[in-house]
């Protein structure tokens, strides 16, 4: 079995609440050599040379976006991304609840890897207890002299500061968290300008994930090479996967990229005695379903791209033969249309109808033409916004309506009573 | 007896000396209004208008930019709530391990819906998006507190537990008496579990929409960048609507002559 233990090593075994525990074995070692005895220029090529890719749904390569940079001392900012919210992932919360000077130290590597001075981490708002363990690291690690002014005597500051959101699923998507990191609506921004040119406060700013950070960590420590070496051609390193759905043992599991698909149902303790598989959400809820064909697949960006689907955040939804695959369209279409800022019309509108028409269907009063309705306002959406929630409305409810019609069509009024 | 808006000054100027190092923690002052919002909320239960304009007063803003980005967050409450804010998860890996039971022992259990406050003030229920813990269905906050795998006999516990005081999930803090539900909706429509598309059409139940200034300014970027673009455009029209106007005038003058 390929679970690994990297940023998952020592949960639930230790207190790595605890900095003590954290620097005991081997915590903040590799932000004092970074800062000590590397430049920030070969953090950001170790980081490049690793092929680490977004671990937060868009797998854009980690390095090249901190290369985008302006080479200016204009100030800079980096962003850490800890507003998980997409349906079915829950290994940000694990980390910044679990490992949380992990989380900090991978910050630090990040500020100093592009030259902040300031970082920022963006908590969602419901993971209160998650902000309480991080104040209290982030307290922790200031007194011990790794976060602030002249760190090591190098001439080097940095502050760290924890911004708290307030419910928002958009907030996520990183212009729409600079706004509310502003105090503003969470709306996400016209791009371009993107952020690493204009963002924070107008400023050059990188928005990284929460995992994404933390792997610089290890990175460090082991070399580039050993992150490389792992994983596919494209797809280099490990990745915590958050496995739910209908598996004997849910969970978060750390694994090499392009460990076959049926080989995750397996770490999660395969499915339950009797059921047969229908069709895995491999993405999170804005990724649209693969099945059975799919099994032998390596779960990597490339290969779910190729299957039509993508990795997204490393949700893997398993739904066997007992789903109602009509009442889960509807679930996920329901909260894009809630967590839709509204800016866009295809995203707000398209959402909203096909809420509306989905909802007919869960009651059994679907027309016969509405399923012509859902591909064809479902087709009218993705693209047309300014940011990747739009896109998201539709792919879930696509593959399943093509691959499980006749659900759809028990659940159409009989033409006799329709009229 | 005192009210709350009595109390509000006090409150405002307790406060005070937390707002100012929220403040100093960002580049501009702004950034610190959610984190300001946040704390009026711990104290008051909900965003009073008293705190949405002294938090414009205090970051140099206007109550109505305020009151529109504190609208834009469902984790904001602008009418008071009840004691313990019960939020059950609706996600989909929820949903497929049974979430819907739950829901329904819930409403059952405490004779109220989706967005509803009970008679005594004590419990509001809500129905949310997936709230990251998709390992232990079905999930829940009391309070922003985590609870995991819910039975029915786990809320019994719970709820009896809220009713005896004994629960260990400290209240909300509860300075006016909340009304049937907390949104700024009417009751009747989130009784109904419909959600509208509201004035921007953001289908989102606490959001009464607003506008953006994410939005506006873009627009003033782009009216500011294409200023001259723009005039020269607006004045070739206008040369050409006169000369459009002369031509018919002539037209027209020569025809009646």
């Amino acid at each position: 079995m390929p679970v690994t233990k990297v940023l998952t090593d020592g949960i639930g075994e230790v207190d790595l609440r605890d900095m003590a525990v954290y620097r005991a074995r081997g915590g903040y070692e590799q932000f004092t050599r970074a800062l000590t005895s590397m430049t920030s220029l070969e953090v950001l090529e170790a980081a490049d040379k690793s092929g680490l890719r977004g671990r937060g749904g868009a797998g854009f390569p980690t390095g090249k976006k901190w290369s985008f940079l302006p080479g200016d001392d204009k100030p800079r900012y980096l962003v850490c991304n800890c507003d998980e919210a997409e349906p079915g992932t829950f290994k940000d919360h694990m980390l910044l609840e679990e490992t949380p000077h992990l989380v900090l130290e991978g910050i630090l590597l990040g500020a100093y890897g592009i030259r902040s001075h300031h970082a920022f981490i963006y908590i969602r708002g419901e993971f209160k207890r998650g902000f309480e363990i991080f104040t209290r690291a982030l307290a922790d690690a200031r007194s011990a002299g790794f976060v602030g002014k002249n760190l090591f005597g190098t001439g080097y500051d940095l502050e760290v500061t924890i911004h708290r959101g307030a419910g928002a699923y958009i907030c996520g998507e990183e212009t729409g968290l600079l706004n509310s990191l502003e105090g503003k609506r969470g709306e996400p921004r016209l791009k371009p300008p993107f952020p690493a040119i204009a963002g924070l406060y107008g400023m050059p700013t990188v928005v990284n994930n929460v995992e994404t950070l933390a792997y610089l960590v290890p990175i460090l420590k082991n070399g580039p090479e050993w992150f490389s070496a792992v994983g596919t051609e494209r797809s280099k390193g490990y990745k915590i996967i958050s496995i739910s759905g209908h598996v004997q043992r849910p969970g978060n599991y750390e694994v090499p990229l392009g460990t076959p698909v049926r080989e995750l149902i397996e770490i999660a303790g395969g499915l339950f005695p009797g059921r047969r598989l229908a069709a895995i959400q491999p993405g999170g809820g804005s990724s649209a379903c693969i099945f059975e064909e799919h099994l032998d697949d390596p779960y990597d960006y490339e290969s779910l791209a190729k299957a039509g689907s993508m990795l997204g955040s490393g949700a893997f939804l398993v739904l066997d033969d007992r789903t109602d695959f009509v009442q889960a369209a509807y679930n996920l279409v329901r909260f894009f249309a809630h967590e839709s800022c509204g800016q866009c019309t295809p995203c707000r509108e398209g959402g909203y109808w096909l809420e509306k028409v989905l909802h007919r269907f869960v009651e059994g009063r679907g027309l016969r033409s509405d399923i012509e309705m859902l591909h064809r306002v479902s087709g009218a959406i993705t693209g047309l916004n300014l940011c990747a929630l739009g896109d998201s409305i539709e792919p879930f409810l696509r593959s399943v309506l093509k691959r499980f019609p006749e659900q759809f069509e028990a659940r159409i009024l009989s033409e006799s009573v329709a009229v | 007896m005192s009210t709350r808006q009595d109390a509000f000054p006090e409150l405002s100027a307790k406060l005070t000396p937390q707002f100012l190092s929220l403040i100093a923690q960002y580049e501009e002052p702004r950034s610190a209004l959610l984190p300001m919002i946040h704390l009026f909320q711990e104290h008051e239960g909900f965003v009073s208008p008293e705190a949405m304009r002294f938090a414009a007063r205090m970051l140099d803003l206007t109550p109505a930019v305020v009151e529109s980005t504190i609208s834009f967050y469902t984790l904001f409450f602008r009418r008071s709530v009840g004691k313990y804010v019960l939020q059950v998860c609706r996600g989909l890996s929820c949903t497929v391990s049974g979430a819907e039971e739950i829901m329904n022992y819930f409403r059952e259990k405490l004779e109220i819906g989706h967005l509803q406050t009970t008679e005594d003030g004590l419990f509001s229920y809500e129905e949310v998006e997936c709230l990251a813990a998709c390992d232990r269905p079905t999930c829940m906050q009391v309070n922003l507190e985590f609870f995991y795998s819910l039975t029915p006999a786990i809320i019994d516990e719970m709820i009896a537990g809220i009713r005896a005081g004994t629960f260990s999930v400290a209240p909300m803090a509860q300075t006016e008496k909340p009304g049937r539900t907390w949104t700024v909706r009417q009751d009747d429509e989130v009784s109904m579990g419909k959600k509208t598309a509201g004035a921007t059409g953001v289908s989102n139940p606490n959001n009464a929409g607003g506008l953006g200034d994410a939005s506006g300014l873009i627009m003033l970027d782009r009216f500011v960048n294409n200023e001259i673009a723009m005039r020269a455009r607006t004045n070739e029209r206008l040369v050409q609507d006169a000369a459009t106007v002369a031509h018919v005038v002539g037209e027209h003058d020569h025809a009646r002559n």
